[in-house]
């Protein structure tokens, strides 16, 4: 019997479309399908709060408001300290290649945002009731369990040099974020120099958690394959990075097909 | 043309539901109403934008409940590109390939944001997704795609379009 799929849902937010999955192994009906649309509300709700927090496009938005010193962090709120710390987090890590404050116009947590907001609003589902959940805000992914009976989901990694096309397909567990030149035209910055570089066609992260693997992603497209290396003694995130010349190089456990 | 998409996700909601409803064997192909969603030029103000939208909308409605004899020849790979389409944030125009009644392929034929950072942010983000939308609709093998991230409410006004040239 094929997997249920009881919510397929795509939301306007945050300047771009999120789709929200829900799969089952049986048919959801009558107050589960009820308690469903209100883990979905949820979700909807974690992802706008997000964007009128962090938005950068709206001027009357704390992080707008802070990124021009009107207010400052203690006057934002809670969510933008613990999203700035994150990204402190993100940019040891990546040994600076994500670097939210060298970006021009003061520190930009654009970068980590989305990532973190979709992995809010997958919090919003219960693995009690249903086989697995899909928050996909623009190509970046987070999700737990699969489509039911063992089966996990499977994922796509866009081709970055048709992106229409696919260059990999991987088994899922948790996020991943895929980061490159060609989603946003040359605009991913060189912390390390300032200047509008990257060295990657495309990189991707999978793990435990999508902020984080959003930054990765970022960092690993600006620093090209050598920042393999950096990701290798993560513990639970694994890359795969696309060279301009379409060659593929990956950690050891990244889960290639 | 800085004007909210407040009908992009119930549009883009609106092809994967036709798309769906397509791709069931018992169902035969779809007609549009011919000339609804083709919105007049460059020079299309807002409020002519906002119209051919809400036209698209009751054409939609119409293509999914309207079932019409015609169909194509099994097998056989045609193209053909939509009309261009004035949308929220400029002009556009889709390409889609069939094979029979199967859309093998589906991309931006053109497309023109007036330049403006905003809409080409949300051009670069949402267009693959509806590209991948269309071929998902046909694919159960994944569930998603990492990595593609450029959408409009246009691109279907613009695939019904093709497909009506087509005859799917």
């Amino acid at each position: 019997m094929p997997p249920a799929h009881p919510i397929h849902h795509l939301e306007d937010v945050m300047g771009t479309i999120v789709t929200i999955d829900v799969y089952s192994t049986a048919e959801v009906t009558g107050s589960e399908l009820d308690v469903l649309h209100g883990q979905l509300a949820r979700a909807r709700a974690v992802l706008h709060h997000a964007d009128e927090v962090f938005s950068t496009w709206q001027p009357h938005s704390p992080v707008s408001r802070l990124r021009r010193g009107e207010i400052s962090l203690d006057q934002a709120p809670l969510e933008v300290a613990e999203v700035l710390r994150h990204c402190a987090a993100a940019r040891e890590l990546s040994h600076g290649w994500f670097d939210p404050w060298a970006m021009p116009g003061g520190a930009d947590p654009t970068g980590y945002v989305k990532g973190w907001a979709a992995q809010r609003a997958l919090a919003a589902f219960s693995a009690e009731t249903i086989s697995g959940a899909i928050v996909n805000a623009a190509g970046d992914i987070a999700s737990f369990g699969g489509l039911g009976d063992a089966q996990p989901f499977r994922i796509g990694i866009a081709d970055p040099a048709a992106p229409r096309r696919l260059a990999a397909v991987i088994e899922l567990t948790g996020a991943i974020a895929t980061s490159g030149s060609y989603e946003r035209g040359n605009h991913l910055i060189d912390p390390h120099s300032g200047e509008a570089i990257s060295r990657a066609a495309s990189a991707s992260v999978t793990g435990p958690d999508l902020g984080l693997a959003d930054a990765l992603a970022t960092a690993l497209a600006v620093a090209g394959e050598p920042g393999l290396a950096l990701i290798e003694p993560l513990d639970g995130y694994e890359a795969l990075v696309i060279g301009f010349d379409g060659g593929k190089r990956w950690t050891e456990r990244f889960p290639m097909q | 043309m800085k004007r909210t998409p407040i009908v992009l996700g119930g549009t883009i909601a609106g092809l994967v539901g036709v798309l769906m409803f397509r791709t069931t064997p018992s169902q035969s192909s779809f007609t549009t109403i011919p000339g609804a969603s083709a919105a007049s030029g460059p020079s299309a103000t807002p409020a002519a934008s906002a119209s051919a939208s809400a036209r698209a909308g009751s054409a939609n409605k119409a293509s999914a409940t309207k079932a019409s004899g015609k169909s194509g020849k099994a097998g056989s790979t045609r193209t053909a590109t939509g009309s261009a389409v004035n949308y929220s944030w400029g002009i556009l125009s889709v390409k889609v390939t069939v094979s029979g009644k199967k859309i093998t392929n589906v991309a931006i034929a053109s497309l023109d944001d007036g330049g403006n950072p905003r809409s080409q942010m949300i051009d670069q983000q949402s267009v693959p997704i509806l590209e991948q939308e269309t071929l998902q609709a046909q694919s159960a093998s994944i569930q998603g795609v990492s990595g593609a991230s450029y959408t409009s409410q246009g691109f279907e006004q613009s695939l019904q379009s093709a497909l009506q040239t087509l005859g799917v």
